[in-house]
């Protein structure tokens, strides 16, 4: 059974930025493997082992072919020739490039991911509208959500009803764009109009707000985590020019 | 023209009055709304009957102020609210605050889910929203729901999730987050549609305490029934004209005539055949429906009775093919057609017309049917009509048109009467009767008794413990 | 205390406020971007490397919500409703057309849609937002969040100057917006990430980097290829869809009325 844990959703956002910024600063192979085992350890430790690595693969494993065609096999470097053909060059450096680079976005994937795994949605939507963030944003990141399992459904029962109608069996390009159409334009006619009939209401009952919002839900902070957050703020932001000083003399 | 009688209990306080000489949607060519006068005392009941189409939400989003739009709709008139008088004309230039004018007046739409904000974990945020977003501290808000609670009786719903509730309790949720703003005036659109008698005793019930309260309701419904013991004023409201009728010219009116049983051949061809026919979905716990033995003949029309969940749906799915048995037989020897419970799910084309005559051969029999089968159903005026334009009525005439048009021998319909008005229903039972005559058969659910007993030869009652909370879509 | 059923006009400042904000989120992301391409940093694998990365992608992010935050407060809730409509279907329907193994994207078909219903600003806000949702579940979207608000913007800019008018006009507008979109998002993916996330689009990379170009005018040269062709498909289907609405539908967004954005097929 995964558990989420009790932490303000923003305490565990800020802390993802600074891990990953500074990270992405170093740009070392072990540092971005020590930040993925630990990822993977919080997950296992939450019970969310599985999704995390079932999300990240099917994000990481095109990223890193991509990266291999790229910098691996028509590398532009002259030393560390592994083997040659035609235009194809394979050197040391350029699988060492493509490697590093595959690390560093695995580190952004990985680390974002387990926050999705970690968070508790309707803490986070909570904790965006008792922030000073515009009241819009909390309602559209909340709506989404919802909407997204809803139109999936919707769009389950739409392809039942053409069926029933003995409709979208073309085949080819034109088949594939009738059935594009069967499916898209009643799905997008019913969530406009659904969209369309709801907004007055919406607005009827007082949203979006005009002044200061409260919300009914509470999200439970304390100072400490106040502190931590500004903290890894810090961090995000100064952690990687500390890092990458040194090197802007060598330039 | 509405007025009031019942004054004596709070003399001479008007809590709204409006006069509209006409009002027209942008774009329109008629006018949906003309000459209205109302008036509402604290604490009345106005009725407003009116079928589908005659105007009714409209009249019901001008009184909550969503109607005019501004820049978009005419409309001529007056209303007075709150002490403020608000001149139509001039809505040219200024905006109608429509949060503002909630708090006076609130209307609970046709569709009570539509109130809700569907974005709230649990049912007591959801009653909050409006609180919420006028700022109101967390303590108050509080005390406003358990008062609430209290008075309404909501305290079983307060921790459940708003997307799963049943249509009832959905409606009991949208009337208390409408209720926790505490407006003078709520317009009620269709408050009982498609409710069983339990939710109806349960929203009547809110309604009268509500009123007890001193809050003014405006009841917009398509049948006067419910609500004739104790309507203060009653209005008919006709192609947008709104006139005073009383309470017996209504109720008198004729009940359509049962059709008449035709003698069930027994020896007739049998045209569906389940025999101990085990349904389910995969992954589910266990099957929706078990061992169903159920023969369908020609010329015959069975009803399928049972709970939310009983596996209605599914039966009639399974028969049009969508679904295929676990375990068992399921033997069709005809053509199927369904008409599906949410049947706008179906329509995608940009007139009527083009609807029905979708995917049919250019020079088939069955092209050359649509002007028939439109006219059966009374929707020739509406053939280059966009379907989401039509009244919801004749937006489900128009998905079972497109069922009709392929001549289908075994006709399936799953709560056909769901939004359909007097007109409509008459269609329907004509339709139904016309596939009998031609020797197919008709196998339908419904929650309606009357239509049931008036339609089938028989029932079969589907068994099956029924899903108490995830019944809900 | 009685609430006012009419509203007031909005002061100026705030507007003044708001306008202020989107100048200089538009001018932070041109900023960055011309650094970019001029001063064309090289040694990725470098120290220098994860210094671009992480500015580029400070950078594009940090205009990307400056415009939102900039944007939000003007939308009617007509519109905000829409929002979420829209950024399901980029979702849903990208799933869709990626299951049928079409080698598009068709991820930004909602961004267009109320684009080409609400205006520019709604289309750009709609962009980022879609973006920042999507990243829950694909981190590395997070920098493209620019090019999305660009993609909404230009889709209401092509509407209101009559792109609509004419289903053959919205491709047409599309293969401009995909031209524009391709260029400013190259230097996210070639800076940021190295290269791109897809298979199909890296091996187009790699083609362009054997015959020597520099990754970022390699990687700008396949989003040439990719984006222009995409996004017309995107105006294109999103016109259709448009097309379909009913008329009461359509006709209730203001901005719909005001440029006359369907020309004849409005008022018919």
């Amino acid at each position: 059974m995964p558990k989420s844990i009790n932490l303000h959703p923003f305490t565990v956002l800020a802390l993802a930025a600074a891990v990953v910024t500074m990270a992405t600063a170093a740009n070392l192979w072990w540092v971005s493997c020590a930040v993925l085992t630990a990822c993977a350890l919080v997950a296992g430790w939450t019970g969310h082992l599985r999704r995390l690595a079932v999300l990240s693969a099917s994000i990481l494993i095109p990223t890193f072919a991509s990266l291999l065609l790229i910098h691996g096999l028509v590398s532009q470097d002259a030393s560390g020739l592994i083997a040659a053909a035609g235009p194809f060059r394979v050197t040391v450096s350029g699988l060492e490039t493509a490697m590093v680079l595959g690390l560093r976005t695995a580190v952004l994937v990985v680390a974002g991911l387990l926050c999705t795994l970690l968070i508790d949605k309707h803490q986070l939507v909570a904790a965006i509208d008792l922030s000073p963030a515009p009241p819009q944003v909390g309602y559209l990141l909340a709506a989404t959500l919802f909407l997204l399992p809803h139109m999936a459904e919707k769009q389950r029962t739409i392809g039942q009803a053409q069926a029933l109608r003995q409709a979208g069996t073309g085949r080819g390009l034109s088949g594939w764009f009738q059935r594009v159409r069967l499916r898209a334009v009643p799905l997008v006619l019913a969530s406009l109009q659904d969209a369309h009939d709801r907004s007055a209401h919406l607005s009827a009952r007082g949203f979006p707000a005009a002044g200061s919002h409260a919300r009914l839900r509470t999200v439970a902070d304390s100072v400490t985590q106040q502190r931590v957050r500004w903290v890894a703020l810090l961090f995000a932001v100064l952690g990687p020019i500390a890092i990458l000083a040194p090197f802007w003399g060598s330039r | 023209m509405i007025e009031n009688q019942e004054n004596s209990r709070t003399e001479n306080s008007v809590l709204l009055d409006l006069n509209i000489k006409r009002f027209r949607y942008s774009g329109a060519e008629l006018d949906s709304l003309q000459r209205i006068e109302m008036n509402l005392a604290p604490g009345s009941l106005t009725v407003v009957v009116g079928e589908s189409g005659s105007g009714k939400s409209t009249l019901g989003e001008v009184l909550a102020g969503i109607l005019p739009r501004q820049g978009a709709d005419q409309c001529l008139g007056t209303m007075n609210l709150a002490g403020q008088r608000i001149e139509y004309t001039d809505l040219e230039s200024q905006r109608i605050n429509v949060a503002g004018w909630a708090k006076h007046v609130g209307l609970l739409p046709q569709e009570a889910g539509h109130y809700l904000s569907r974005i709230r974990e649990r049912v007591a945020e959801e009653l909050v929203f409006s609180l919420e977003n006028e700022g109101v501290p967390r303590e108050e808000m509080r005390q406003r729901i358990a008062g609430l609670s209290k008075q309404l009786g909501l305290d079983h719903l307060l921790e459940r999730d708003p997307a799963k509730l049943s249509g009832g309790q959905e409606r009991l949720v949208a009337l208390a987050a409408l209720a926790i703003s505490e407006p003078s005036v709520m317009v009620l659109d269709e408050p009982l549609a498609g409710l069983d008698s339990w939710a109806t005793d349960a929203v009547t019930e809110m309604i009268s305490r509500l009123r007890a309260d001193g809050t003014a309701m405006v009841v917009l419904s398509r049948t006067a029934k419910p609500w004739a013991d104790n309507t203060d004023a009653l209005g008919k409201l006709v192609d947008g004209q709104l006139s005073k009728i009383s309470a017996e010219e209504h109720v008198q009116q004729p009940v359509s005539e049962p059709t008449q049983w035709r003698a069930t051949p027994g020896e007739a061809e049998i045209l569906l055949d389940f025999s101990g026919v085990q349904l389910g979905y995969p992954g589910a716990e266990r099957p929706v429906v078990d061992g169903l033995d159920l023969q369908v003949r020609a010329g015959e029309c069975v009803g399928l009775a049972g709970a939310n969940g009983s596996g209605k749906t599914t039966v009639l799915k399974t028969a049009a093919g969508l679904l295929r048995p676990t375990a068992g037989t399921l033997a069709v020897s005809a053509s199927t057609g369904m008409l599906l419970q949410n049947s706008s799910d179906q329509l995608f084309e940009r007139t009527v017309l083009r609807e029905v005559s979708f995917g049919l051969p250019k020079k088939g029999k069955q092209r050359l049917r649509v002007p028939e089968v439109l006219s059966q159903l009374g929707l020739e005026a509406f053939a280059e009509t966009h379907p989401y334009e039509l009244p919801a009525s004749a937006r489900r005439l128009v998905a079972l048109a497109t069922v009709l048009v392929r001549e289908p021998q075994v006709l399936l319909l799953d709560e056909p009467t769901e939004a359909l008005d007097s007109a409509g229903l008459a269609c329907l039972q004509e339709v139904i009767d016309s596939v009998l005559n031609r020797g197919g058969s008709v196998l339908l659910s419904t929650h309606d008794q009357d239509f049931m007993h008036r339609t089938a030869h028989r029932v079969h009652q589907m068994l099956g413990t029924p899903e108490s909370t995830t019944s809900g879509a | 205390m009685s609430p006012n059923l009419l509203l007031p006009e909005e002061t100026s400042s705030q507007v003044l406020r708001r306008r202020l904000l989107a100048s200089a989120g538009t001018l932070l992301l041109i900023g960055t971007y011309l650094v970019l391409v001029i001063t064309q940093p090289t040694g990725i694998a470098e120290g220098l490397g994860q210094g671009v990365a992480l500015v580029t992608f400070a950078a594009y992010l940090a205009a990307a919500v400056m415009l939102l935050v900039a944007v939000l407060p003007d939308l009617p809730v007509s519109t905000l409703t829409l929002i979420p409509v829209a950024l399901a279907l980029n979702i849903i329907l990208g799933q869709f057309v990626g299951s049928v193994m079409v080698p598009l994207y068709l991820d930004s078909i909602g961004t267009v849609l109320v684009g080409f219903l609400a205006g520019r600003r709604a289309g750009a806000a709609t962009g980022v937002l879609s973006t920042l949702i999507w990243s829950l579940f694909a981190p590395t979207v997070l920098p493209f969040a620019a090019g999305a608000a660009l993609v909404g913007f230009l889709a209401g800019t092509a509407a209101r100057f009559g792109a609509l008018r004419r289903p053959y006009l919205a491709p047409m507008a599309g293969v401009v917006a995909g031209v524009l979109v391709g260029v400013v998002s190259a230097p996210v993916a070639a800076f940021v990430f190295g290269g791109t996330s897809g298979v199909g689009t890296g091996a187009v990379v790699a083609a362009f980097r054997s015959m020597g170009d520099s990754l970022l005018s390699a990687v700008t040269k396949q989003a040439l290829i990719s984006d222009p062709g995409d996004k017309a498909i995107v105006f294109l289907i999103a016109a259709l869809l448009i097309y379909a609405l009913p008329k009461r539908l359509s006709g209730s967004f203001d901005f719909i009325r005001r440029y006359r954005v369907l020309g004849q097929r409005g008022t018919k």
